[in-house]
C-alpha cells in the first residue's frame, strides 16, 4: 500500500509564476516605445492582475474540491445568465463585439469564467450519470449543457472562446471513456459544414466518415441518423453558400472571423510572421525588435504577445515558453490521473484542456497555421479576466493534487 | 466506476500523444520561420516595408429592362503622382501646368491635403486624352514622380436625363472616407454620388483586391512579395433596371418643347418605373473627367435648378388630379352615389362671405360625380368637400399615404405635404381654423404639395383595384454566380372598395373619350385611355399643367404622370404629351405580341 500523503505541487506553481512574469516582461517590451503614453504602464496593471490572480489561487486552494462539486450548478446558471445579459448591456469592443461588462475601470469578461463554470457542471454531470453514453437522452443533455454558454458566446461574436467549450467537451467525454472514433462521429456535422464549401473537400470528408462508421459500427439507427444528418448539412451548406453574392460571403467570413484586417487579407498575420521569423534562433534582444517597436500590430500586448517573444528572444525564447506550457499540461494530466475523486479528476482534465487548447490555437494563429480567433495566451496575454481565470485554475489544480487521495 | 480508473492510464497517454503531435507541428513551423526563412523575414523586417496596394474592382454595369447597356466601363488614362521621388511638389505641378495648360491652382493644395495618406500614389487627373499624355511622356525627365496608368472610367448615355436617374461617380471625399467602412474604401476610390450610382453603390462597387509589394526605404517598389498571394478583386454586380430605354428616350424627346417639368411612367401592376424624367436635367458624363469650374458654376447657379430631380424632389400642388381622392372618399362614405346630383354649378360658389370660383366661368350646370370628374367641375367638389368635412378628408389622404415617401430606390426622395388636423391646430391654434379650408383641399389646392412620383403611385393604386405597389427601379441583380430578380412588393392597399374604384375609372375614361372632357387631347384611336387633368395654381407665375393618364382602361399596363411647370392648362399641354408616351408604349406592347 502506498502512503497517502498530501503533496503540494510546488513546481506547478513556480512554472505558472514564471510564465506570468515572462508575460509582464513581454508586455513591458511591446509598449515601451508606444506612441500612446498611457500604454507605457500596462505592465504595472498586469502586475496588479497577477497579484489578484495569486490571491484568488490561494483562496481557491483552501476550499475543499467537494464544495465545488456541490455548488457546480450554482456556478453554471449565473454564468449563463451573465452571458445572456452581455447581449443586452455589454460594452462593444474593437471589432464591434460585446464581450465585456464595464465595471468602473475594469473590463469584466464573463466568458472566461463561464469556461470554469462549464467545467464544473460537466464534471459533475459526468461523475454522477449512470446512463449509457450512447443513449439519446444522455447525448441531448450533453449538447444542451455545452450549447447554452457556447451559443451565447458565438453571438458576441467570439468564435474562439466558443471553440474552447467544444474542446473541453470532447476531451472530457474522452476521459469518461467515450471512444475516439465515436467522438469523431459526433463532431462530423461540424466537419461537414466546414467542408461543405467545396464539393471535393466534402466528398473526401464523407468517404472518411463512412470508413469510420464501418470500423466503429455504432447502433444502426444512430449511424443512419448521422449519415442523413451529414448529407443534409453538406447539401444545405453547398446550396446556401452558392446562392450568396461575393460580398455577402465576405461578410459571413468577416463575422466568423472578426480579426481579419482592413485590407481583408491577413495583413496582421503577415506582420506577425515577419516579426517571429526575423527573430531567428537567438532573437533580436530585449527591446530590440523592430516590428515590435514600430507598432505594426495593434493587438500585440493581448492576442499577439507571442510575437514579441519570437522576435526578441528568438527560437530559444519560443521553445522555453512552449516547454513551460508543456510542463503545465503534463502536470495537469498527471493530477487528473492521480485524483481518486471522479469529479476532481474531470475538473483537472478540463482545466488542462483549456490551457493546452488556448496555447496551441493562439501560438498557431501567430505563426500562421491557425485561423485568426480572438483567444488569449494564458498567463502571457495582457488582460485581467484571463489572468484571474488562469490562476484560479492553477489554484484548483494545486488543491486537487494536494488531497489527491480523497474519494 | 471500476473501468474508469482503468482507462485513465491509457487515456492520459493518448491525450499526451495528441498534444505532442500538435506541439511538434508548432515547433516545426517555428523552425521553418525562424531558422529556414530567417534571412528572408529579417530582410523584410529591416526594410520594414510591406506595402499593400489596392487592386481596383471593375464597377458593375447598369442596363435597362431589355438588357440594353446604359452604363458601362471603358479604359482611360489616369495621371498619378508618386510622393516618394518628388521633392518640390509645387515646382512639379507648375511644370505640369506649363505643358498641359491645365488649371492647377487647387491641385497642389489637394495633394498636400492628402499627404497624410501619401503612402499611396495620388491621382492628379482621370481621363487624360492621348495627345496630352504623349506630350507628358516626352517630358518625362522634367516631371519626376509623375506617371500614368490605365483605369476604368464610367460611360453614361449622352443625354440630359442620365444625371438624375443614373447619377454619377466621382472620387470619394475625405469626409465620406472618414464615415465609410474602412474595409471597402480608400483614398481615390470612385463612389456613387447621385441617383442609382449612389443608391446601389454597395452592389456596384465590388470588393477591392490587394497586392502586397516589397518597398525599399526610399519608397521604390521592388516587386511583389513572394509568400503572399495577391487577393483578387471581386467585380461589382451588374444591375438591370425597370426603365425601358426606348420609352425613356422617347419621353425626353416628347418633352423637348417644354422648359421644366417632370414625367413618371409606371407599370401599375408591379410598381416598376418604365420611364422617369426631370427637366431640365444634366448629363452624367460631365462629372466623369473634365468638368471645368465655369461649367459647374453655370449649372449650380441656373435658376431652373437642373440638379433638382423634380420627379421625386419637386413639390407641387396637385390641383384637380386630386379631385379623385375627394370623389372616392365621398363615395366610400356613401355621401353620394353614382347618380347623386348636387346643386348646379353657375361658375361660382358662395360660402360664408367668400366666393369660390369654378374654372369655367359660365358654369357646368347640374352634375353627378362622373360628369363632375369629366369636366373637372370645381363647384361640385367644393360642395362634396363640405359634405365630407375636413377630418374625413384628411383621414382618407393619410390612409392613401400621400404625405409619406414612396420609398423608391433613389436617394433623397422628398415627402409631400398633406395637412392633417394637427397641422392646422399648430398653424392656426386649437380649433381656431376655419371650416372652409376643406373647400380648397377638395380640389387639390391649399396646403397640399406632392411629388409627381407620389401622384403617379397613387393613380397606380386607383387603377389597379386599390393595390399600390412599391415603385422601384431595380429589376434584376446579376453577379458572376447568379441572377436575382426582384418581384413586386405591395406598398399599401387604398381604403376604397372595388365599386368606388370602378366608378372613378369609368369617369376618367370618359374624361378622355368624351369630346367635351378635359382630357380629350389624350385620346388614342382604338385604345381606351383614361386620365385626369390638373391645373395647379402657382403663386410664382403661370399655372402648372398636370395630366395623369393610364391605358388600356380595361387592364391598365401603364400609368403616366406629366407635370409641366408653368405650362398653363393641364388638358392642353400635359395631356397630349402623356398621350404620346402612352401611344409609344402601346405600340411596343403590340409589337411584342406580334413577335410572339
Amino acid at each position: 500500500m502506498r502512503f497517502h500523503g498530501k503533496e503540494f505541487e510546488l513546481s506547478l506553481f513556480l512554472v505558472a509564476l514564471v510564465l506570468s512574469l515572462i508575460g509582464i516582461v513581454l508586455i513591458f517590451s511591446s509598449k515601451y516605445y508606444s506612441s500612446n503614453p498611457s500604454e507605457h504602464n500596462l505592465y504595472l496593471k498586469q502586475m496588479l492582475w497577477l497579484f489578484f490572480g495569486l490571491t484568488a489561487a490561494a483562496g481557491i486552494f483552501f476550499v475543499p474540491v467537494r464544495f465545488h462539486e456541490a455548488m457546480s450548478w450554482v456556478y453554471y446558471i449565473p454564468a449563463v445568465i451573465l452571458l445572456a445579459l452581455l447581449i443586452v448591456v455589454g460594452t462593444k469592443g474593437q471589432f464591434g463585439s460585446a464581450r465585456w461588462f464595464r465595471l468602473g475601470w475594469i473590463n469584466f469578461q464573463p466568458s472566461e469564467f463561464a469556461k470554469l463554470a462549464f467545467i464544473f457542471a460537466f464534471a459533475r454531470y459526468l461523475s454522477y450519470t449512470r446512463r449509457s453514453i450512447y443513449s439519446f437522452k444522455w447525448l441531448a443533455a450533453t449538447v444542451l449543457l455545452v450549447s447554452l454558454p457556447a451559443v451565447l458566446i458565438v453571438r458576441q461574436p467570439d468564435l474562439g472562446s466558443a471553440l474552447v467549450f467544444f474542446a473541453v467537451l470532447l476531451s472530457m467525454l474522452f476521459w469518461a471513456g467515450v471512444p475516439l472514433l465515436f467522438l469523431v462521429i459526433l463532431v462530423s456535422p461540424v466537419l461537414s459544414l466546414v467542408c461543405g464549401f467545396h464539393w471535393l473537400a466534402w466528398a473526401s470528408f464523407f468517404l472518411g466518415f463512412l470508413l469510420i462508421l464501418y470500423y466503429h459500427r455504432p447502433r444502426f439507427g444512430f449511424g443512419l441518423f448521422m449519415i442523413v444528418f451529414n448529407l443534409a448539412v453538406g447539401a444545405v451548406t453547398q446550396l446556401f453558400w452558392d446562392r450568396l453574392h461575393g460580398y455577402q460571403q465576405l461578410r459571413i467570413r468577416t463575422f466568423l472571423d472578426p480579426g481579419i484586417d482592413p485590407q481583408g487579407a491577413g495583413y496582421q498575420i503577415l506582420q506577425s510572421k515577419v516579426a517571429v521569423g526575423s527573430g531567428g534562433i537567438l532573437g533580436r534582444g530585449f527591446l530590440e525588435g523592430s516590428q515590435t517597436r514600430l507598432d505594426f500590430l495593434p493587438l500585440q500586448h493581448t492576442d499577439f504577445i507571442f510575437t514579441v517573444a519570437g522576435e526578441e528572444f528568438g527560437l530559444i525564447g519560443a521553445l522555453v515558453i512552449l516547454a513551460l506550457f508543456t510542463f503545465l499540461v503534463v502536470k495537469g494530466i498527471l493530477i487528473a490521473k492521480k485524483a481518486r475523486n471522479t469529479f476532481a479528476s474531470f475538473t483537472a482534465l478540463g482545466i488542462t484542456t483549456v490551457f493546452a487548447f488556448q496555447m496551441l490555437v493562439n501560438i498557431g494563429m501567430v505563426i500562421g497555421i491557425m485561423p485568426v480567433t480572438g483567444l488569449p495566451l494564458p498567463f502571457l496575454s495582457y488582460g485581467g479576466s484571463s489572468m484571474l481565470l488562469s490562476w484560479m485554475c492553477i489554484g484548483l489544480l494545486l488543491a486537487i493534487s494536494y488531497k489527491w487521495y480523497e474519494y | 466506476m471500476e473501468s474508469f480508473a482503468f482507462r485513465k492510464d491509457r487515456n492520459s497517454r493518448i491525450f499526451l500523444c495528441l498534444f505532442c503531435v500538435a506541439l511538434l507541428g508548432v515547433i516545426f513551423r517555428l523552425y521553418y520561420l525562424q531558422v529556414v526563412k530567417v534571412s528572408y523575414y529579417r530582410q523584410i523586417s529591416e526594410k520594414n516595408c510591406i506595402k499593400p496596394l489596392p487592386l481596383v474592382a471593375p464597377r458593375g454595369l447598369i442596363s435597362d429592362r431589355n438588357g440594353k447597356i446604359l452604363v458601362s466601363n471603358f479604359p482611360s488614362y489616369t495621371l498619378l503622382i508618386m510622393p516618394g521621388p518628388v521633392k518640390n511638389i509645387r515646382k512639379t505641378i507648375d511644370q505640369l501646368a506649363s505643358f498641359t495648360r491645365w488649371e492647377t491652382t487647387n491641385l497642389a493644395d489637394k495633394i498636400e491635403d492628402s499627404w497624410p495618406y501619401a503612402y499611396q500614389p495620388i491621382r492628379i487627373k482621370r481621363s487624360v486624352d492621348f495627345s496630352t499624355l504623349c506630350v507628358l511622356e516626352e517630358r518625362n525627365e522634367e516631371l519626376p514622380g509623375i506617371y500614368y496608368q490605365v483605369e476604368l472610367d464610367r460611360k453614361y448615355p449622352s443625354c440630359r436625363w442620365s444625371g438624375h436617374l443614373l447619377g454619377y461617380v466621382s472620387e470619394i471625399s475625405l469626409e465620406e472616407l472618414r464615415k465609410s467602412d474602412k474595409q471597402r474604401s480608400g483614398l481615390g476610390d470612385l463612389v456613387g454620388k447621385e441617383g442609382l450610382e449612389k443608391r446601389y453603390d454597395d452592389l456596384l462597387k465590388g470588393q477591392k483586391g490587394t497586392r502586397y509589394m516589397e518597398v525599399s526605404a526610399t519608397g521604390k517598389i521592388l516587386g511583389e512579395l513572394e509568400d503572399k498571394e495577391p487577393v483578387m478583386p471581386v467585380p461589382g454586380v451588374n444591375i438591370e433596371l425597370t426603365i425601358d430605354l426606348d420609352l425613356q428616350a422617347f419621353a425626353e424627346s416628347a418633352f423637348y418643347p417644354y422648359r421644366s417639368g417632370a414625367l413618371v411612367a409606371m407599370d401599375p401592376k408591379s410598381g416598376e418605373i418604365l420611364a422617369m424624367l426631370s427637366k431640365p436635367g444634366f448629363d452624367s458624363n460631365i462629372f466623369s473627367g473634365i468638368l471645368t469650374e465655369k461649367e459647374w458654376e453655370r449649372l449650380a447657379s441656373d435658376p431652373d435648378r437642373p440638379f433638382l430631380n423634380r420627379a421625386i424632389q419637386g413639390l407641387y400642388p396637385p390641383g384637380s388630379t386630386l379631385k379623385v381622392l375627394t370623389a372616392a372618399a365621398a363615395l366610400e362614405e356613401e355621401i353620394i352615389d353614382q347618380k347623386t346630383y348636387l346643386s348646379p354649378c353657375y361658375g361660382f360658389f358662395f360660402y360664408g362671405d367668400r366666393v369660390f370660383r369654378c374654372w369655367q366661368e359660365g358654369g357646368h350646370g347640374k352634375m353627378n360625380v362622373i360628369d363632375a370628374l369629366v369636366h373637372s367641375c370645381d363647384v361640385y367638389f367644393y360642395q362634396l368637400g363640405l359634405e365630407l368635412g375636413l377630418d374625413k378628408w384628411c383621414w382618407y389622404a393619410d390612409r392613401c399615404g400621400l404625405d409619406r415617401r414612396t420609398g423608391i430606390d433613389l436617394p433623397d426622395e422628398k415627402e409631400g405635404l398633406i395637412p392633417s388636423l394637427e397641422y392646422y391646430h399648430r398653424k392656426f391654434g386649437q380649433q381656431r381654423w376655419i371650416k372652409n379650408l376643406v373647400i380648397n383641399l377638395s380640389i387639390g389646392q391649399g396646403e397640399i404639395l406632392l411629388t409627381p412620383l407620389q401622384v403617379a403611385t397613387f393613380y397606380c393604386g386607383l387603377v389597379n383595384d386599390g393595390w399600390e405597389y412599391q415603385p422601384r427601379l431595380l429589376k434584376r441583380v446579376v453577379s458572376e454566380q447568379r441572377a436575382t430578380s426582384y418581384g413586386p412588393e405591395v406598398l399599401r392597399r387604398l381604403p376604397f372598395s372595388s365599386e368606388t374604384l370602378e366608378i372613378l375609372k369609368k369617369a376618367m375614361a370618359k374624361s378622355v373619350a368624351d369630346p367635351s372632357g378635359t382630357g380629350h387631347l389624350a385620346r388614342i384611336q382604338g385604345i381606351n385611355v383614361g386620365g385626369k387633368t390638373g391645373t395647379a395654381q402657382n403663386p410664382h407665375g403661370k399655372d402648372h399643367a398636370w395630366f395623369v393618364g393610364f391605358a388600356p382602361v380595361e387592364d391598365p399596363g401603364i400609368v403616366v404622370a406629366v407635370m409641366i411647370e408653368k405650362g398653363g392648362h393641364g388638358g392642353e399641354l400635359a395631356a397630349p404629351l402623356a398621350r404620346q408616351v402612352i401611344l409609344k408604349y402601346m405600340q411596343k406592347e403590340s409589337q411584342k405580341l406580334a413577335e410572339k
